[in-house]
């Protein structure tokens, strides 16, 4: 009983306070607004969508499903804006988010097997409109399924400066660190376009992987 | 097969963000009747931002035309005729957007 009651509030600690992040475009939109969130990449194919309860802490559900290890996670996900800078010509944010679910192994050794899974990571960027420059890491937890930590970092420029409902592009490298993993560093080039309240990404790895991601806020 | 899913997920959200891309009508003799709100914001660096602001002032009544400039940061506000937006809750509406007001004038 007591093992379940701390098994509880660390849940609740890691749901509320934890953070995590994987390059997501905007982890916290505006007050009411409803985000939907779709990934693929050499890693994982991700569906989030979230509900910003506040202009700084946003509540939703993901389902990331993780290729190599070949097992899927489906749980609760908080985004939380802890501070944003804004400037006249620029903005920079610092995110937390986290999430708490279950892993479902899909095959080989943990195939029909669940456990609990969470995640925690933090996010910050800066941008103006000709430089964007963003960090982000996670830690996820899946029981004796997987467990492992990566980062991100993004740096691009926008060849062109966008007026309200242009659409906007943007020339991106993200470079990724996966300790774990044995290519720890992989670089991707991408684009990002948006244009009103679609954003959507598309690159290919140095190699050969392709990852696009498409988000919408309404 | 999973690359096809995704594809057809991307395409659902795609579809949406167009059906929902509408301007805040504004009826052309409203246009002339209405008053104007130049709105200097801070953060306003980015398509993203414009629209979070279009959504949250979109839904107020008083609201009649809506525009920014992301050169100038200005958030322009048609209100309809006879339609009063104070001060206050413009600067609550943009920080609930997530941004910040720097100052408010109007024609």
């Amino acid at each position: 009983m007591r093992n379940i009651r701390a098994f509880f509030l660390f849940s609740l600690f890691i749901l509320l306070f934890g953070a995590a992040a994987r390059a997501e475009a905007r982890p916290v939109s505006y007050e009411g607004g409803t985000t939907l969130e779709a990934s693929y990449d050499a890693d994982a194919a991700v569906f989030l969508a979230h509900y910003s309860l506040k202009p700084y802490c946003a509540v939703g559900w993901r389902t990331e499903y993780r290729h190599e290890a070949d097992w899927v996670f489906n749980g609760a996900q908080l985004n939380a804006l802890l501070k944003r800078w804004n400037k006249a010509d620029a903005q920079a944010n610092l995110w937390f988010s986290s999430g708490l679910g279950s892993a479902y192994g899909l095959a080989g050794e943990f195939d029909g097997r669940t456990a609990f899974s969470a995640f925690a990571g933090v996010a910050a960027d800066w941008e103006n409109r000709r430089l964007y420059v963003s960090y982000a890491n996670r830690e996820l937890y899946a029981g004796e399924i997987d467990k492992m930590f990566e980062q991100r970092a993004r740096f691009g420029f926008a060849p062109y400066v966008g007026e309200f409902g242009d659409i906007h592009t943007w020339c991106l490298l993200e470079v990724k660190h996966s300790p774990e993993s044995d290519d720890n560093v992989v670089l991707t080039p991408f684009l990002r376009f948006f244009k009103g309240a679609l954003l959507w990404e598309i690159g290919v790895s140095e190699h050969g992987d392709v990852m696009t991601m498409a988000t919408i806020v309404f | 097969m999973r690359m096809i899913m995704f594809l057809w997920i991307s395409f659902g959200l795609v579809v949406p963000a167009y059906a929902q891309e509408s301007q805040v009508p504004l009826a052309a003799e409203e246009v002339s009747r209405s008053e104007t709100v130049l709105v200097q914001v801070n953060g306003l660096v980015c398509d993203f931002c414009a629209r979070a602001l279009e959504k949250v002032f979109a839904k107020r009544d008083e609201v009649a035309s809506f525009n920014v400039d992301l050169t100038s940061k200005v958030m322009t506000l048609g209100l309809k005729p006879g339609q009063v937006l104070d001060d206050a809750a413009i600067a609550e509406l943009v920080k609930k957007a997530g941004y910040n007001v720097v100052k408010i004038e109007r024609k």
